[in-house]
């Protein structure tokens, strides 16, 4: 039971990366991005190549994870620069989509449809730290850090301009802020970091593959902001929590039949969004975004 | 802790016996990971069928001092739902074996089985790489590239020379597409196209056309699916494709034989010859006709095997007074080796892995027959 | 020849995705509402017809059923949903997430009902002949055709020439003339929902005849509408259609240069580039920030 718990709280912390990462951009940028599933796959490949076939030396490999995702959020900074609103959305359905695909159809890169299996132990500086509760203390420091990260950047002028920029562009760029530098910038810190989380992720589960890092997965890191309340740095931990935990707890729930929790858990969560988007616009921690 | 379940509630009505047999001591706690939803829960669920028919036949004999607590979870047939589910049953609920299907689920939790030395045995999943995951993991089935072989006499016997392929690009597609082309120039074919397909792909109008393009003789297809089986088989008939068309195990599916368009369909699967009248395959064979009112299938049968295997190895450790763990499961059997189940006699392999024979089937008005 | 019979099939999808496609692009235009919901009507609406025809209505019957199934849904989102968000505040990414939340209950809802696998209707219609050598067409292709040039004709002359038509259409840019016009704009939006998710039905239908249709279809539908409407020019209903076809002559003629496995993806490459190129699509007018 115990192991349970342990493997439960390091995917909380792992996916509190992730949700800090979403709420970077959602939340303080106002880029609404549903490709995030897929930077969160190539950290974790990035990873687990490196693992597989150099080192499994952690910060290497968060290294090498957070350098290909800010590479690769490039895609995104593009479209994000030239268009707003439905259209951006719809750049990064299409982003989302396409790298599904490639996860999918490159396998000398990511194992295709077979998945990469047999990711080793990680290390940090020379010790082994794959055991559960070595790992879980990992990826909560590396919870801690970024969320202290985030709170650093958002209350530095960084932030100010970045929220500035959310709530009024033209204003923003009118009081001389550089829009296009302050888009790309977020997009590589948010699309790092959730590189970051992949990698975790990777050595966690010791076994990637691109059915989990779909179009679900993105929503599901949308969902974890939005319902916990964008915009405020407890949110999306409260978001990460209640979605991760729901589905442990229906398990233990001995009147709704196993092969139904799935979708009970995907009924609730869909039904919890659309609810708080009607009486609660903010999520649970968060004020109201409808003051913006 | 927290809600030790008294009872069970598993997939459709199948699960309307109480599946928990007490007797004094500890229940032996026997995991599941199938996919119960998903567009493979058609096979999650006869898996099922076949472990609960067991452990009614089991509980009847009183094969065991104490009862067998059985635990399905929900793999949803993929990566993360193995990993996830696996972490479950060896940390939460102590399993000391599972029953487990599908190649990318098994992949993914062989690791976690492996760490946490518990017994996992597969009936359901072909690809062939999964003869060497783990001393702990077994397999009691004949796999893709063994199964795919016994196509390739027919294929000589009709003369067909020109033979199309479509598959799932996921590992027991692309190890049947790889045995098939290079199985093929030995019995005088060639394979003229082969197309790899994503494995939730349903729109196969695109590919039909170019696989009549090719002009083959006889097309092949893999897929593990049965929906995307059913889909392949109606497109290609819908579009104008009447050559033969074959398949391997996936032909077992009810869904798939049931199906109008798959008249004269011919597939490989393993041996089982339902009209036996050796005592515990007309035992199972009645028990599934009575409890299910449906014909068994070999999915059914590897299942019913894998747990009547398992009550094998716990009776000869409660013989031997030693407790039941996956380490001293790994121990019983391979001090055994050749078990009696359902069909005959079954030997395992230092690795593991029992395969029975392989035969050929065709589907005629609806109903499996075996030609070879 | 198999260049002409991927065209023909190309055809077949696309004229299913263009009046899907148009759907969508009918209530962005008048609501200004991003409806990625419209895939949950497609799905809702096929699953009405399988099991009408499952319990032995004639084809009718159940396509009037589906119809009002779909037609019923769309104007409730708007009038449950949608209605009570706007009143407090119209952020297009609420408006979203909501709407997204309802796609993912329907999935739930669908899959408790009907099991996760797809379903589908037989019928002789998509049994197909040889027309010339090596061309082979099923009925259903002309049914698919006729209906959505049908459709898609009756839709644009109720747009240019009837009262509420123009109101449709004037909803979106000028609320202020259709209070002149004495017309109701949130009858004209609960007009624009029932009207655009009543033209999911053909493609529902239709889909549960050829490939079946899945909860999970949803999704599907909703990326190809919003990819139509994109590079279309979003809220032109002529431009979405046009590209809801070219989206499905695209999937299937790539084939021809491209592994079967990338055909997906290069509808959404093309709604990649069209967006970061041209966001304003081939009818729209520029958008870019």
């Amino acid at each position: 039971m115990i192991a349970y718990i342990v493997n439960l709280a390091t995917l909380v912390a792992i996916f509190g990366i992730a949700a800090a990462s979403m709420n970077l951009l959602i939340g303080y940028a106002g880029i609404f991005s549903l490709a995030h599933g897929a930077f969160f796959g190539i950290g974790a490949f990035a990873a687990a190549q490196l693992a597989l076939n150099l080192t499994p030396d952690l910060l290497l490999a968060f290294l090498a994870a957070a350098s290909l995702s800010i590479a690769l959020s490039l895609c995104l900074a593009l479209p994000a620069l030239r268009v707003r609103g439905e259209y951006f959305i719809a750049a990064s359905l299409g982003l989302q989509m396409f790298a599904v695909t490639v996860f999918h159809e490159a396998p000398s890169l990511t194992g295709g449809h077979g998945g990469l299996a047999g990711i080793p132990q990680a290390t940090l500086l020379g010790i082994e730290v794959g055991t559960p509760w070595r790992f879980l203390a990992v990826a909560a420091v590396t919870l801690v850090l970024s969320l202290l990260l985030i709170q650093i950047l958002m209350r530095g002028s960084f932030g100010r301009a970045l929220m500035a920029m959310r709530d009024a562009e033209s204003a923003a760029m009118a009081f001389g802020k550089n829009i296009p530098l302050l888009k790309t910038l977020a997009v590589a810190a948010g699309c790092g970091l959730v590189g970051i989380a992949g990698a975790l992720y990777a050595f966690h589960i010791s076994f990637v593959i691109g059915d989990s890092f779909t179009l679900e997965q993105s929503v599901l890191l949308q969902a974890m902001v939005i319902i916990g309340g964008a915009g405020t740095l407890a949110g999306p931990l409260v978001g990460t929590l209640l979605i991760l935990l729901l589905p442990a707890a229906l398990t233990f729930m001995p009147m709704i039949p196993p092969t139904e929790i799935g979708t009970v858990q995907q009924f609730l969560y869909g039904a919890a969004m659309t609810l708080l988007m009607i009486f609660r616009p903010g999520g649970i921690a968060g004020q109201s975004v409808g003051r913006r | 802790m927290i809600l030790r379940r008294q009872f069970l509630v598993g997939a459709a009505a199948t699960v309307a016996a109480p599946s928990v047999l007490r007797a004094q001591g500890a229940a032996y706690v026997l995991g599941t990971l199938f996919p119960m939803s998903g567009a493979n829960a058609e096979f999650g669920t006869m898996y099922l069928n076949g472990v609960q028919l067991a452990l009614d036949h089991i509980a009847a004999d009183k094969m065991l001092k104490n009862g067998i607590d059985l635990r399905p979870i929900d793999s949803q047939g993929t990566a993360q739902g193995g990993a996830v589910g696996m972490t479950r049953l060896a940390n939460v609920d102590r399993a000391s074996y599972v029953l487990i299907g599908f190649t990318g689920v098994s992949k993914a939790a062989a690791p976690i089985g492996d760490r946490a030395k518990v017994v996992m045995v597969n009936g359901g999943g072909v690809g062939p790489d999964l003869a060497t995951l783990s001393p702990y993991f077994w397999n009691i089935l004949p796999l893709a590239n063994q199964e795919v072989r016994a196509v390739l006499p027919f294929i000589k016997e009709k003369g067909f020379k020109r033979i199309a392929m479509i598959y799932t690009e996921d590992p027991s597609g692309m190890a049947v597409h790889a045995e098939l082309k290079s199985g093929l120039p030995g019995v005088g074919g060639e394979l003229v196209g082969a197309y790899g397909v994503a494995p939730t792909l349903t729109q196969f109008a695109a590919i039909a056309a170019q696989v009549r393009d090719v002009r083959p003789d006889a097309v092949f297809f893999a897929s593990v699916s049965g929906v995307q089986a059913v889909q392949i088989v109606k497109q290609l008939r819908d579009n104008g494709i009447s050559q033969q068309i074959m398949t391997y195990s996936t032909g077992n599916l009810p869904s798939v034989s049931a199906l109008p368009e798959s008249e004269g369909l011919v597939f490989t699967g393993q041996s089982a010859d339902w009209a036996a009248t050796e005592p515990t395959m007309k035992r199972f064979v009645t028990g599934w006709r009575e409890k299910l009112k449906s014909e068994p299938t070999t999915y059914g049968l590897n299942y019913y095997n894998a747990t009547l295997l398992f009550a094998q190895l716990a009776k000869g450790l409660e013989a031997a007074g030693k407790p039941v763990s996956g380490e001293t499961l790994r121990e019983e059997m391979l001090r055994v080796r050749t078990f009696q189940l359902a069909g005959g006699e079954v030997t395992f392999a230092e690795n593991g892995t029992a395969s029975t024979g392989v035969q050929l089937n065709q589907v005629r008005g609806g109903r499996i027959y075996k030609i070879a | 020849m198999l260049f002409i019979q991927l065209l023909a099939s190309g055809i077949q999808t696309g004229a299913l995705y263009a009046l899907t496609a148009a759907g969508f692009a009918l209530i962005f235009g008048a609501t200004r509402i991003f409806h990625v919901a419209h895939g949950a009507s497609f799905v809702l609406a096929g699953y009405a017809f399988v099991a009408a025809s499952a319990l032995g209505l004639h084809w009718a019957a159940a396509v009037l059923l589906a119809t009002a199934v779909a037609v019923a849904f769309g104007m409730l989102v708007d009038l449950l949903v949608y209605r009570p968000i706007q009143r407090h505040e119209a952020s297009f990414f609420t408006v979203f997430v909501a709407s997204f939340g309802i796609v993912i209950c329907v999935q739930a809802l669908v899959q408790f009902q009907f099991g996760r696998g797809s379903v589908a209707v037989s019928t002789s219609l998509t049994r197909s002949a040889e027309l010339l050598p090596g061309l082979y067409i099923a009925p259903v292709f002309w049914v698919a055709a006729g209906v959505s040039l049908a459709l898609f004709t009756a839709v644009s002359l109720f747009l240019e020439r009837t009262n509420a038509g123009l109101g449709l259409r004037a909803l979106s840019e000028n609320p202020e003339l259709l209070r002149a016009y004495g017309l109701s704009s949130r009858r004209l939006s609960a007009l624009a929902f029932g009207l655009g998710s009543a033209l999911v039905v053909p493609g529902a239908i239709l889909t549960a005849a050829t490939t079946g249709i899945e909860p999970a279809a949803s999704h599907r539908v909703m990326l190809i509408s919003i990819a139509a409407s994109v590079v279309g020019g979003i809220g032109s209903l002529r431009g979405a259609a046009l590209a809801g076809l070219m989206l499905g002559v695209v999937e299937n003629l790539v084939v021809l240069v491209l592994d079967t496995q990338w055909s997906e993806a290069a509808s959404f490459v093309v709604l990649f580039v069209f967006i970061v190129f041209r966001p304003s699509g081939l009818f729209g007018k520029a958008v870019t920030s």
